[in-house]
């Protein structure tokens, strides 16, 4: 971060009310859940979303010596007792800091059904539009002093189901910032574009605009409600109070040491991993960084549904030294213990292997992993047939998966937001509960 | 932004001198036939008649729920909405002043006329109605290179308004593959065949995008299994796909699929569900089985039952997109989802509307002229009781978020950028121009223009960007500089004319006090042409300026 850009930045924007705050109902939300805080330090939460749908077998739960296993051999963790795929060989080191969840079940096996059950916790009925976890869990772990958006997503790859990165019932105040990688030169960057006042403005002139267009607001939108016009102000808001922030400065990773960004691998995953650490060192709630496939498009690598074998080892190239250098380096700052590190996709692959050498959508006995604060690392939950085919024990179905995540975070699974159509929804639905088993 | 010193001579004179456009406004309007009033519902009605009746359908709604709609919108609110719902842009300063000064009564409606026929209501309906029936052509890359050909095909139809249900039966029928048998990329010929590449052929994707543009079925769910809910079955979807089962499936792994080299079956009238093996005729989704013959094609015969007069949902679909596109809210919501868990909100206007569709032989621009004539569409968006925010009751005009190429667009007119498309070639795609930068930028996925959200990315955009900033800066700005340094103008009238090429109106009397001080104190900076910058910015800043109201 250049502090001098910063303070010049920040000297332009001093003393302002930004845009007639008290006008909006977002903003006395924001307001009041600033009164529920300071108590304890609020956890922060890293989603690591691989889009298609990763292998179970091919990651954290490989079957070596089976027919439905393939070609994929199993290798030894630093626990011990746990066996990961050796696609995975340095996330193996870390194992003490993670559970792998291997008795996933759901009935979804659509892309766009499946992506929304489990960003948000709930099945698409009627007219409800559950938010992201991404949203709700911002929400809740919101710290207000942070000047960024408390739900920052990098990558995202959202045509499967858009509705599941967006914040629904909760209102544009808790959409995320999108940012996208850029690379040139071979190098990876993520700029936040045109957070830089023109050079040519004086700090009395943006003052002195920012209070006109106020006023022009204000009587504007006092009497038109609708999200068009309050997600206009938020987003003005939030991106004034970024402008004069010093906080952007989470976004420049050329400010790291080379060797750190080498081992998160210099590619749009591995550096969006390093982004998510200083993004949560700044004071933010939720990041997700999504692995879309081997460039940094949009896409669905893990839909391996032809070539898995192949395709899977090329994408853990990419998750592997990402995924286990986040947890190092989270653990070195001594932000492990509270941030949790949540790697899931929307569902697994069939066990049985296609006439393609590729594995199909799979939701009846599939793979996710659990790390970090609120976890209990070390320990695996769940077991599957050796044909991969059933669940033998704990199955675990999304609201319940959902209770554990906020369970992790010191989220009451139980506490609502209001909706849309004025009923008051649970963060994970009626009836789950956490897996206290894997909670620390 | 360089304007041409002619163009500068002109925006100059226009801006202050409006009279010289002539409207020829006057000439195009329809009148109601008088010998139909009074009979049943099954006669023709003229649009002002059909605009009355939905009219009183509405009255009598508002006045069953208790609801007291909002006021009747001012001539610059109502000027506004319809050159973006129907011209996808704002005014210029010239137009909005000619029809400000108006005192023609019935100008509404004239003005309706007069820009059904316009240019700028034929690109943006052609837009509209591309983003609906291929909205993957602007969501995914690859499929960027079909717009060309696509468009070109949509602009003639819409520009001699050609009945809907000869547009739908053409899209349903197209040779597919024929014109084209050159490798790789697709040629830019005039073709609606891109509704097929985008679908990549496959019978299932064509039935669901058939059912779903032009029925407002949702079939996508009974694709894999029956669901307890919904009346689509899982036979019924593929009897549906059997249409399309003419199509030589490509090998499974190969490259996208393009429409080259494809050997239709063009009687082919089965297909095999994937995951039983069970092999199911085509039958139409109203249960009735088709009348074959040697003579139509397996396409030809769905088009025509699809777009008949006795289909059930053909003609009320189109009403409802109609109606949502200048409405923001459709009556069946989404609107290509009717089913009976999703009833229409008004289901005797929906059906008036469809049958008055019907019997004007699917003409797009009669329902246009009939909706735009309502009270009901020229509502104020000013909420003055509490009984008007549900936007189902239509009682209040509601808060749009703009389409990307309304923003641009808009943004274009109100500083003066100049837009190569409007003198050249239309279909020409430069993926960097200001334009298509913007278009992506405000690319969004709302269901509904009434979740439209502004991005903190836009917003930074628009403030600190240099498209806006050079657009609003005195010394790079023709515009601007034009309405600053005019000799002949005040600067009451220098701040007209901002409001007016902004926001559609005159400023207020607390706004022109406001400004008008600042003005002349030399706002922040002590400089009266950055304080003339400085308005304007906060003009195109404000949500005013950057939704549909």
């Amino acid at each position: 971060m250049t502090t001098k850009f910063c303070r010049r930045q920040f000297a332009k924007y001093s003393g302002l009310s930004l845009l007639g705050a008290s006008m909006s109902g977002w903003f006395s939300q924001l307001a009041a859940l600033a009164d529920e805080t300071g108590k304890r330090p609020k956890r922060s939460c890293i989603l690591l979303w691989m889009s298609g749908g990763p292998s179970q077998m091919e990651t954290v739960d490989p079957k070596e010596g089976q027919e439905n296993g393939g070609p994929t051999k199993a290798i030894d963790t630093s626990v011990p007792g746990i066996r990961i795929s050796e696609n995975l060989p340095k996330v193996a080191t870390v194992m003490g800091d993670l559970v792998p969840i291997r008795s996933m079940t759901t009935k979804e096996g659509d892309h766009t059904r499946a992506t929304y059950y489990l960003r948000t916790g709930y099945l698409p009925v009627g007219p409800l539009q559950y938010p992201s976890m991404g949203s709700f869990l911002g929400k809740s772990l919101r710290k207000e002093e942070c000047d960024l958006p408390s739900y920052v997503s990098i990558n995202p790859f959202r045509a499967f189901s858009p509705g599941a990165f967006a914040p629904g019932f909760l209102g544009p105040a808790w959409s995320p910032l999108v940012v996208g990688a850029q690379t040139t030169n071979n190098e990876v960057s993520f700029e936040v574009r045109n957070l830089k006042v023109p050079e040519q403005l004086t700090e009395t002139q943006v003052d002195a605009r920012l209070r006109m267009l106020g006023s022009l607001e204000h009587s504007f939108l006092a009497n038109r409600p609708g999200s068009p016009g309050a997600s206009h102000l938020q987003s003005y808001e939030q991106a004034v109070r970024m402008m004069k922030s010093q906080a952007v400065g989470a976004f420049s990773l050329e400010e790291e040491d080379s060797m750190l960004r080498d081992a998160y691998g210099r590619n749009a995953f591995g550096q969006g991993c390093l982004l998510a650490r200083r993004l949560v060192e700044e004071g933010v709630a939720f990041v997700e960084v999504s692995l879309n496939g081997l460039d940094a498009a949009g896409g669905a690598g893990w839909d391996t549904h032809a070539d898995n074998f192949a395709s899977v080892k090329s994408l853990c190239e990419i998750l592997d030294p990402a995924w286990s250098t986040l947890i190092t380096d989270l653990k070195q700052r001594g932000l492990l213990e509270n941030t949790l590190v949540i790697w899931a996709g929307e569902f697994g692959r069939t066990p049985k292997i296609n006439e393609n050498s590729g594995r199909d959508h799979w939701p009846g006995s599939w793979s996710t992993v659990l790390g970090g604060g609120g976890i209990r690392g070390g320990q695996s939950l769940g077991k599957t047939s050796d044909d991969g085919m059933e669940i033998l024990d704990s199955p675990v179905t999304v609201p319940n998966f959902m209770a554990t995540i906020c369970a992790a975070l010191g989220l009451d699974h139980t506490s609502t937001n209001q909706s849309n159509i004025g009923r008051p929804i649970p963060l994970s639905d009626h009836g789950s509960a956490p897996l206290s088993a894997i909670l620390s | 932004m360089r304007l041409s010193f002619i163009r500068l001579v002109r925006t100059i004179l226009l801006l202050t001198f409006p009279f010289l456009l002539t409207p020829n406004v006057l000439e195009a309007q329809e009148q109601p036939d008088a010998s139909h009033a009074g009979q049943d519902d099954v006669v023709k009605l003229s649009p002002a008649e059909l605009a009355a009746k939905i009219d009183l359908l509405f009255e009598k709604s508002w006045s069953d729920s208790e609801i007291i709609p909002a006021d009747r919108a001012t001539d610059a609110e109502y000027l506004r909405r319809i050159y973006l719902d129907l011209a996808g842009r704002i005014p210029a300063v010239s137009e909005a002043r000619a029809f400000l000064s108006d005192s023609n009564p019935d100008k509404r409606v004239a003005l309706v006329s007069q820009l059904l026929d316009s240019p700028s209501s034929v690109r943006n309906m052609t837009t509209v109605w591309r983003n609906s029936l291929i909205p993957q052509a602007s969501s995914q890359p690859e499929f960027r290179g079909l717009i060309p050909g696509f468009e070109a095909w949509l602009w003639k139809h819409i520009s001699e308004n050609t009945p809907y249900d000869v547009i739908v039966r053409e899209i349903i029928t197209t040779p597919v593959g024929e014109a084209n048998t050159t490798g790789g990329v697709l040629t830019a010929a005039s073709s609606p065949e891109a509704f097929y590449v985008v679908r990549e052929l496959k019978p299932e994707n064509l039935a669901t995008g058939t059912s779903r543009a032009f029925l407002g079925v949702r079939l996508d769910c009974a694709q894999c299994h029956d669901h307890p809910f919904d009346r689509w079955k899982q036979h019924q979807f593929w009897s549906m796909a059997a249409f399309y089962s003419g199509f030589a499936q490509p090998v499974e792994g190969s490259a996208p699929v393009m429409a080259m080299n494809v050997a239709e079956k063009k009687f082919a009238r089965e297909i095999q569900i994937p995951s039983t093996g069970q092999i199911v005729p085509a039958i139409f989704l109203s249960g009735q089985t088709p009348a074959w013959s040697d003579q139509e094609s397996t396409r030809e015969v769905l088009a025509r039952w699809v777009t008949s007069p006795d289909n059930p949902w053909f003609a009320k679909m189109a009403a409802n997109r109609v109606w949502g596109q200048f409405m923001g809210q459709a009556m069946v919501q989404p609107m290509d989802d009717f089913s009976d868990a999703n009833p229409p909100s008004h289901p005797e206007v929906l059906d008036l509307l469809a049958q008055q569709f019907v019997l004007h032989n699917f003409d797009l621009q009669y329902l246009v002229r009939a909706i735009t004539a309502t009270g009901v569409y020229q509502r104020s968006s000013l909420q003055t009781h509490d009984s008007q925010s549900d936007p189902s009751m239509f009682a209040r005009a509601t808060l749009r978020g703009l389409s990307p190429e309304q923003f641009f667009d808009s943004l274009a007119e109100a500083i003066g950028f100049y837009q190569p498309f409007r003198s050249g070639n239309p279909f020409v795609l430069d993926d960097d121009s200001p334009r298509s930068r913007f278009l992506e930028l405000y690319r969004s996925e709302a269901e509904s223009p009434l979740q439209r959200e502004t991005t903190i990315l836009q917003a930074l955009a628009m403030m600190n960007g240099e498209f806006v900033a050079s657009a609003t800066s005195i010394e790079n700005s023709q515009t601007l500089r034009a309405v600053v340094e005019f000799p002949l103008m005040s600067d009451e009238e220098r701040l007209d004319t901002l409001f007016l090429a902004t926001l559609t109106r005159h400023p207020t009397e607390a706004e022109r006090t406001q400004f008008t001080s600042y003005i002349q104190e030399g706002g922040a900076s002590g400089d009266r042409g950055a304080a003339f910058a400085d308005i304007y910015w906060v003009l195109l800043n404000s949500s005013e300026f950057l939704l549909n109201h």
